[in-house]
């Protein structure tokens, strides 16, 4: 017989996961630990029907708590009106529950399915025997098994029976063709919770006793209280006490707005250790990066000889593209909620890193990773934010200062401008070599910026540095004789971060706006352009990563064909294009409908065409289509500046963010396919800029290379 | 420091804190009413829009004395069971992704309805002007308003 742990062993084998008993499928009043059929970590049934499914990726929009158990519910047969989902707990059951890099479906949709299809042979099994028939003449539909002769149970009535057999192996996986809730539009699990103002995220935590704290802060990079008088924030009513931790001096009161007035009180008496990072400015970055495009570079990718094609070229194009810093600015702001006792932590956050930031919260307090349970609350907007854990660990520290909790440390918008793990700022330099006969032969991409990375690797520089820093440039899917792509670093004092769509969206911004200007350059239609330069290939390899490239000449022409390519526009309207292969796996084209008058932008439409393989839940795809755009629109407009080593921008008023009046009518199309799937997070983000950008070139002929879009530019 | 009373989704209740607590504060902490979410503190997000007397304003910028008096529906006394046509219109488009700032979204449109039973694109846009959702859910939310329309009594 296998054990429920080999099964499961076995099942999470491809994802890395390696699962057990989940503590939230404990037996509830009237059932005991036999009565409940709970197989893996994954799923429970209980004797009332109920199905149980426990979500190893944390919930941020992106709609990973109604996917994924659409995956197992597929494969059971469950009737999806007695579905229950919970999320995982960071520890033995789920130990990657890192949610990022538009990789939530594609690295669990197979163990997830294979955890359903185990759970339904097995019932069926203790079904057939009940019947005293074959399995084999038993079939499941809805939450029941159907046997001969109109037999028919529900998995509740079998999950008591079906709790004590061997897990099988290698049970079947179900045929595409036979889905019956895969591939059908399912609306978000939390809708109603989140409608009636019940879904709780971490900022709605209570716990009994809570207090709540805010932390004073050096507005400058890390800087450090030098002088405070903690009496003026204890005066403040509600204020108990005033604790120095690692990042500032926190101030613990019995509610939010005491917390906060009591902090005010306490900034108005305290000077500061600027520190270092004070001299730090935008201007004097910017300088280096300028410097850094022309000095040494670590290669990402060369082929041929594109010094010698550009030399040789009849003409050569070139141009500097900039993006600035951003921020993540998630409406709900950091927070996180501890409760110490002796030798053990409890915590309730949003986090994307469940994993990690249960483990550096516990190093802090002297605790193992297992002495720390993470509860993982519902994320007001992650964006890669959530993926860092200064302000988990933080939360730990003012819970140990102020003598054990339960304490919730809740941030501010301020706080989330300023201390925010910023997406850096990059310049870019391209060049096109064209030769004689009109062929684009040479293309070169210089990019400079601080390296995001090394925020993932504790300051190392890894040996990925160059790829990642240069996504989306190193893997121009165009067919070039000659190309170089590489990366200068610049160093900067900032904490940096990952940000939806990561430095894809600079660097497809600036090589989707360049090859536009090449297209352009040499009088040719931007879309006849790139499908000529895709050319008729296959699957191309680039370093680390490959792409199919007939996958993504699909999604251009039907972005193309269903916006309308080439119709006569209104005069001062035009339309752009761009396209990109996301990591290879997840291909998306956009055309923009833009329009200037008297120097105003307007996105009317942008029509996108993307193929991620098989969609699970077309209609969450199809949001992630819409807030991906979201996403790129809003950063055409935003910035993060800094200055004396603090960041001039403080909340929404001067880091504005697209609001409804500005959002475009999106129309998605998504490419038929049984290829496994991938993600949608991030894919849409990285093409709406150059999409835009392109547009406004259509319309105006003035070329933007520089984000954000500064007033008067157009 | 004074009691001051206040009606919060019918019910009436008696505050304890200062007179320039902002209410958002007050359902949250005081009361326990998390539905009202704090955004941005600076009233330009709307997450934490509340109903005052029936109309719509942002409760991180009403004081607990300016709200004494009055009568107070947050999203949790929008309905009993999520039966709202503005909850019920939500929920038909698929409007929310994260959902945090949806209880805000909701209250805004509920008072856009009431005040205006068929509001044009432009009365939406001008009603969800200091609004932000930071996933883009804004096509949906506009499409859920259109569905809502005319159903607030």
């Amino acid at each position: 017989m296998t054990s429920r742990r080999d099964f499961l062993k076995v099942a999470g084998a491809g994802a890395g996961l390696v699962l057990g008993f989940h503590l939230e499928a404990k037996p509830r009043p009237g059932e005991t630990a036999k009565t409940v059929f709970h197989p893996n970590a994954f799923l429970a049934i209980r004797p009332d029907g109920t199905a149980q499914v426990t979500v190893p990726k944390t919930e941020m929009g992106q709609g990973v708590r109604t996917a994924l158990p659409l995956a197992v519910a597929e494969e059971l047969d469950l009737d999806w009106s007695k579905v229950e989902v919970v999320t995982g707990q960071p520890g033995p059951d789920f130990k990657s529950m890192q949610t990022g890099g538009s990789t939530s479906v594609s690295t669990t949709w197979t163990p997830l399915r294979k955890a359903g299809a185990a759970a339904r042979e097995m019932l069926k099994a203790a079904a057939a025997a009940r019947w005293k028939v074959e399995a084999a003449q038993c079939r499941t539909e809805k939450g029941f098994v159907l046997g001969p002769d109109g037999k028919k149970l529900g998995y509740g009535d079998l999950a008591e029976a079906a709790a004590k057999l061997p897990v099988p192996k290698d049970a079947p996986l179900k045929k595409a063709a036979d889905y019956r809730l895969v591939g059908k539009r399912t609306p978000r699990f939390d809708g109603p919770a989140i409608v009636t103002g019940k879904a709780i995220f971490g900022l709605d935590v209570r716990r009994p006793g809570q207090r709540f704290a805010a932390v004073l802060r050096c507005a400058v990079i890390g800087g450090q209280p030098k002088a405070w008088d903690e009496a003026k924030a204890k005066a403040v009513q509600g204020v108990k006490a005033v604790v120095k931790v690692p990042t500032g001096l926190a101030v613990i009161a019995d509610s939010t707005w005491a917390a906060f007035k009591g902090r005010d009180a306490l900034a108005a008496t305290t000077t500061w250790e600027e520190g270092a990072a004070r001299d730090f400015s935008s201007p004097a970055l910017e300088a280096k990066m300028r410097a850094a495009l022309t000095g040494p570079a670590d290669d990402a990718r060369r082929e041929g000889d594109p010094a010698k094609a550009l030399a040789a070229a009849a003409k050569v194009l070139e141009a500097e593209y900039s993006f600035p810093y951003q921020a993540h600015a998630t409406v709900e702001p950091m927070n996180a909620t501890t409760a110490l006792s002796e030798g053990a932590a409890e915590m309730w956050m949003g986090s994307q890193s469940p994993n990690r930031a249960q483990e550096r919260a516990a190093t802090a307090l002297g605790l193992k990773p297992e002495q720390l349970k993470l509860n993982v609350a519902l994320i007001g907007g992650g964006f890669g934010r959530r993926l860092g854990t200064d302000f988990s660990t933080e939360a730990a520290q003012v819970a140990q200062a102020a003598g054990g909790g339960p304490i919730q440390v809740v941030w501010d918008r301020e706080d989330d401008l300023r201390h925010d793990l910023h997406h850096p700022a990059t310049l870019h330099r391209l060049k096109a070599g064209i030769d004689g006969a009109g062929a684009l032969a040479a293309w070169t991409h210089r990019i400079a910026g601080p390296a995001v990375l090394r925020s993932w690797t504790g300051g190392q520089k890894a040996p990925s540095q160059a790829a990642t820093e240069t996504n989306g440039a190193y893997d121009i899917p165009y067919a070039i004789p000659a190309v170089a792509v590489d990366f200068a670093e610049v160093e900067a004092p900032t904490p940096l971060g990952w940000w939806r769509g990561i430095q894809i969206v600079p660097n497809v911004f600036a090589r989707e706006c360049f090859l536009d200007e090449v297209a352009h350059a040499l009088g040719k239609d931007p879309l006849r352009f790139r499908l000529d330069l895709l050319g008729d290939r296959g699957i191309v390899k680039f370093g680390r990563d490959e792409a199919d490239i007939r996958r993504l000449k699909k999604v251009l022409e039907v972005a193309a064909t269903k916006a309308g390519w080439g119709r006569k526009l209104p005069a001062g309207h035009g339309l752009g294009l761009a396209c990109h292969a996301y990591d290879g796996r997840t291909y998306a084209a956009e055309v923009a409908e833009v329009s200037v008058v008297k120097g105003r932008l307007k996105v009317h439409k942008v029509t996108c065409a993307v193929d991620c393989g098989l969609a699970v839940n077309p209609a969450g795809l199809e949001a992630q289509v819409e807030g991906g755009i979201a996403f790129g629109l809003s950063a055409l407009f935003s910035q993060i500046t800094w200055e004396k080593g603090r960041t001039v921008q403080t909340g929404y008023h001067d880091f504005p963010v697209l609001r409804l009046a500005d959002m475009p009518v999106v129309e998605t199309h998504v490419i038929p396919s049984a290829e496994a799937p991938s993600g949608m997070g991030e894919p849409p983000v990285p093409v709406a800029i150059p999409a835009v950008l392109n547009a406004v070139f259509a319309a105006t002929e003035k070329r933007i290379r520089k984000v954000p879009i500064e007033d008067g530019l157009i | 420091m004074p009691a001051y009373q206040l009606t919060v989704n019918g019910r009436a209740r008696t505050v304890d804190a200062d007179a320039d607590t902002p209410l958002l504060w007050v359902l949250r902490d005081t009361l326990g009413l998390t539905g009202t979410k704090f955004g941005c503190g600076q009233g330009v997000c709307g997450a934490c829009t509340v109903h005052l007397d029936g109309k719509a304003v942002k409760s991180c910028q009403t004081s607990l004395k300016e709200a004494t008096g009055h009568a107070v529906v947050t999203v949790e006394g929008l309905s009993k069971d999520g039966s709202h046509p503005v909850q019920k219109a939500w929920i038909a488009e698929d409007v929310a992704q994260c959902g945090y700032c949806q209880p805000g979204m909701i209250m805004s449109a509920a008072a856009l309805l009431k005040r205006k039973a068929h509001p044009s694109d432009h009365d939406i846009d001008e009603a969800f002007a200091d609004h932000v959702c930071r996933c883009g859910t804004y096509p949906r939310i506009r499409k859920a308003v259109k569905r809502a329309a005319g159903g607030v009594k």
